[in-house]
């Protein structure tokens, strides 16, 4: 009988374990975006223009370079710098001066940014220079565009901005 | 706030030893617990493996088709796997806090505290792995938040997260990834879980076989009352609103969502850090008296000692001046002071012709002549004329000082396996007591780990040294009742000296 009593109360006891514990693997619900929300990510992965450059190298340059490494003009690698904007409604949503990546940066510029933004009809602008010897903006584009609730829209790069 | 927690688990483990008996109380096998959860996910791990596929396309129905095809196996397989898992991450939080609490991570279990961090780090990681791999609307959301949580630090040459732009983005290649770290970060963390236990001398790795398999029984029960299922499949086209979480491990992730990443960095690695320090922060804990000391004069080089050091700190080298003798050596940064050393060692018999006891390993903090002069002195003070009792006890159980009268003396020390059996058989021949009570820590959970289980092993003569045959067992008792048992031990010491009287009794009347 004190037996019984006893496995009965393991029984109440895992019972007390277990089932919050089931419960807590999937509930409460977490509410991640809002009903009448979009999301909008931006992600461009670009190399900007090389600064600056070849030059011809002078005579005494010349001959200071090791044989198998002579060339007649000696080039620049360093690239631009990505200077991004978005726009939307006329309002600046992001804007930054991305830099290019390695050790001489040499390499890509590369960002990923995402927003929550309301649901409905927006008038997107997408800004780019990527060279610093130039003013103003490389790349544009500007567009209307209508989001659903929940919808995901990504700005990227390739040759150009493009919206998916 | 440590003293509370304390209070709160001794509360805990008296509930539970109610139902479940000292011997299969979960409380004092947490650690074993969480390797028995780990052994489970394993398993089960493999099974799952064999049936998913490795590919985006294949993951969420590869899966669903495991849930409800074969909801029989696969199905209990999948439930065992999460739940186990979850079960574990609640018993090791409980483990690291009660170690805690019970101030059984400082002095040389510096060593298994530090080492049980990066294993909490490893289980999440592992946890994490296995919710993104179901590719639901939960792994989606895990998949974006933990990209950018680690796009936030400055090692990332290219965007994590631009892997998971929209559909169109999505490769097969990063999944396969995925796969490979949720084998690998688990059998890393077993690694760990084999590192975090190498100081502690035969280390409790398996539940106790009546709670193993109530557990095993209860988590059947909620596999098929309670199956674990998918989600929605994942869309990223389409963002994830409002998703079901696992608050036992994916708790970070609504942090990230709302602190953003480098705050919740911050947080963790900080906590991290703390956590790690913890052992050597200033706070209330028991001081660590100087180690044990072998005296080369004393020791036969019999390894007594070695056997019963529960941390691994005694280790044997040629004896010092006796030529094809052995030694102890004590490794100081190993050695707690718990002295259950010197209740093994065969010298410390106060048998012996000596005009001061000595021994072959003791602590300086309470050496063995101190326990002679100490039980001989008391029970010679002693003035009532119930049956004359010794009571000794340890600083961690029951607080056998409250005990003491004028038939009962009473004797704390750092843990009730420092009394030699040869003690006892000593008093009760020399008549300086009836009968002789050792009480301490619960059945189970001795804060040396080992010393309660030592002494049930001695008495019952299965270990060495042992209780001789000669002692008379009725006027012998063992009681593991814990600091929450003090008043319960007051009742024993009382019902045994009635007992030890109606026997002086019975013997003077029957010869
Ligand atoms: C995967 C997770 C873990 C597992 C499987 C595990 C398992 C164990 C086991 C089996 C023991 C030996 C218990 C005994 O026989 O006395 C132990 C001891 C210990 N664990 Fe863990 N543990 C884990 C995580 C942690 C964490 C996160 C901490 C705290 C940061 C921690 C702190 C300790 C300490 C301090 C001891 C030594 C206790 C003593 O010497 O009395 N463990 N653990
Ligand atoms: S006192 Fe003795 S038994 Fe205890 S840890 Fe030190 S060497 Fe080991
Ligand atoms: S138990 Fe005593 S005699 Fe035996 S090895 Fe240890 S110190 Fe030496």
């Amino acid at each position: 009988m004190a037996d019984l009593r006893r496995y009965l109360g393991q029984a109440l006891l895992y019972a007390a374990f277990f089932v919050p514990l089931v419960y807590i693997t999937h509930l409460p619900t977490f509410t991640h975006l809002e009903e009448d929300m979009a999301v909008l990510k931006i992600a461009v992965r670009h190399a900007g223009k090389i600064i600056g450059e070849c030059k011809p190298l002078s005579g005494a340059e010349y001959d200071k370079l090791p044989s198998n490494m002579k060339r007649p003009e000696i080039c620049p690698r360093e690239r631009s710098p990505l200077q991004l904007e978005l726009l939307l409604d006329g309002e600046s949503l992001y804007r930054a001066t991305v830099s290019p990546s390695g050790l001489h940066n040499d390499g890509v510029s590369s960002m990923y940014q995402r927003f929550e933004v309301p649901a409905g009809a927006h008038h997107l602008q997408l800004l780019m220079n990527d060279d610093v010897a130039s003013e103003g903006y490389t790349w544009q584009l500007e567009r209307d565009v209508v989001l659903e609730p929940a919808q995901v829209m990504v700005a990227s790069f390739k040759e150009g901005f493009r919206l998916q | 706030m440590k003293a509370l927690l304390k209070k709160g688990f001794n509360h805990l483990d008296s509930f539970f030893s109610v139902f479940f008996t000292p011997k299969w109380n979960p409380m004092y096998q947490l650690g074993a617990l969480s390797f028995f959860y780990y052994w489970i996910v394993a398993i089960t791990g493999v099974y799952l493996f064999i049936f998913f596929e490795t590919s985006i396309s294949g993951a969420y129905s590869s899966i669903e088709r495991i849930t409800h095809d074969q909801w029989y196996i696969g199905g209990v397989m999948r439930s065992f796997h999460r739940y186990a898992s979850a079960a574990m991450g609640i018993c090791v939080t409980l483990h690291l806090v009660r170690e805690y609490a019970m101030d059984r991570y400082s002095g040389p279990r510096w060593f298994s505290w530090v080492t049980g961090i990066p294993l909490l780090w490893l289980l999440f990681a592992s946890a994490i792995g296995g919710y993104w791999l179901v590719w639901d609307q939960l792994a989606q959301y895990i998949a974006i938040l933990t990209a950018e949580w680690f796009d936030w630090l400055p090692i990332m040459v290219d965007p994590m997260a631009s892997n998971f732009l929209n559909e169109s983005t999505l490769s097969d290649r990063f999944f396969s990834l995925l796969v490979f770290l949720h084998i690998g970060i688990p059998l890393a963390l077993l690694l760990g879980m084999f590192i975090h236990i190498k100081r502690v001398t035969g280390a409790r790795t398996n539940p106790a076989s009546g709670l193993a398999i109530g557990t095993l029984l209860a988590m059947l029960v909620v596999s098929l009352v309670w199956p674990a299922l998918s989600q929605a499949p994942a869309n990223l086209d389409v963002a994830v609103t409002e998703v079901g979480l696992d608050w036992v491990f994916l708790n970070p992730y609504p942090l990230i969502n709302s602190w953003g990443p480098g705050q919740t960095w911050a947080l963790l690695v900080g906590l991290s850090c703390i956590l790690t320090l913890l052992p050597w922060l200033p706070s209330k804990r028991p001081e660590q008296t100087p180690v044990a000391v072998v005296d080369p004069d004393n020791c036969n080089g019999c390894g007594w000692c070695l056997a019963d050091c529960p941390y691994e700190a005694v280790s044997m080298k040629d004896h010092d001046y006796k030529k094809d003798h052995k030694q102890s050596v004590v490794d100081p940064d190993l050695c707690v002071s718990c002295g259950i050393c010197a209740g093994a060692c065969p010298s410390s018999s106060p048998f012996r012709h000596v005009d001061e006891l000595t021994t072959g390993i003791s602590i300086p903090g309470f050496h063995i002549k101190e326990l002679l002069s100490l039980t001989e002195n008391k029970l010679k003070a002693l003035d009532s004329v119930a049956p004359h009792i010794m009571l000794y006890g340890c600083d961690h159980g029951s607080t056998v000082d409250q005990l003491e009268s004028g038939s009962v003396a009473a004797i704390s020390m750092p843990c009730s396996a420092l009394v030699p059996p040869a003690f006892i058989d000593y008093v009760l021949r020399r008549g300086l007591a009836d009968g002789v009570i050792i009480s301490g820590c619960c059945e189970g959970d001795c804060y040396y780990r080992l010393g309660n289980t030592w002494l049930d092993q001695r008495f019952s003569q299965e270990r060495m040294p042992i209780l001789r045959t000669r002692v008379p067992r009725e006027k012998v008792r063992l009681s593991w009742l814990g600091v929450q048992g003090t008043a319960q031990l007051g009742t024993e010491i009382e019902e045994f000296q009635h007992y030890l009287h109606h026997a002086e009794e019975e013997e003077a009347y029957y010869g």
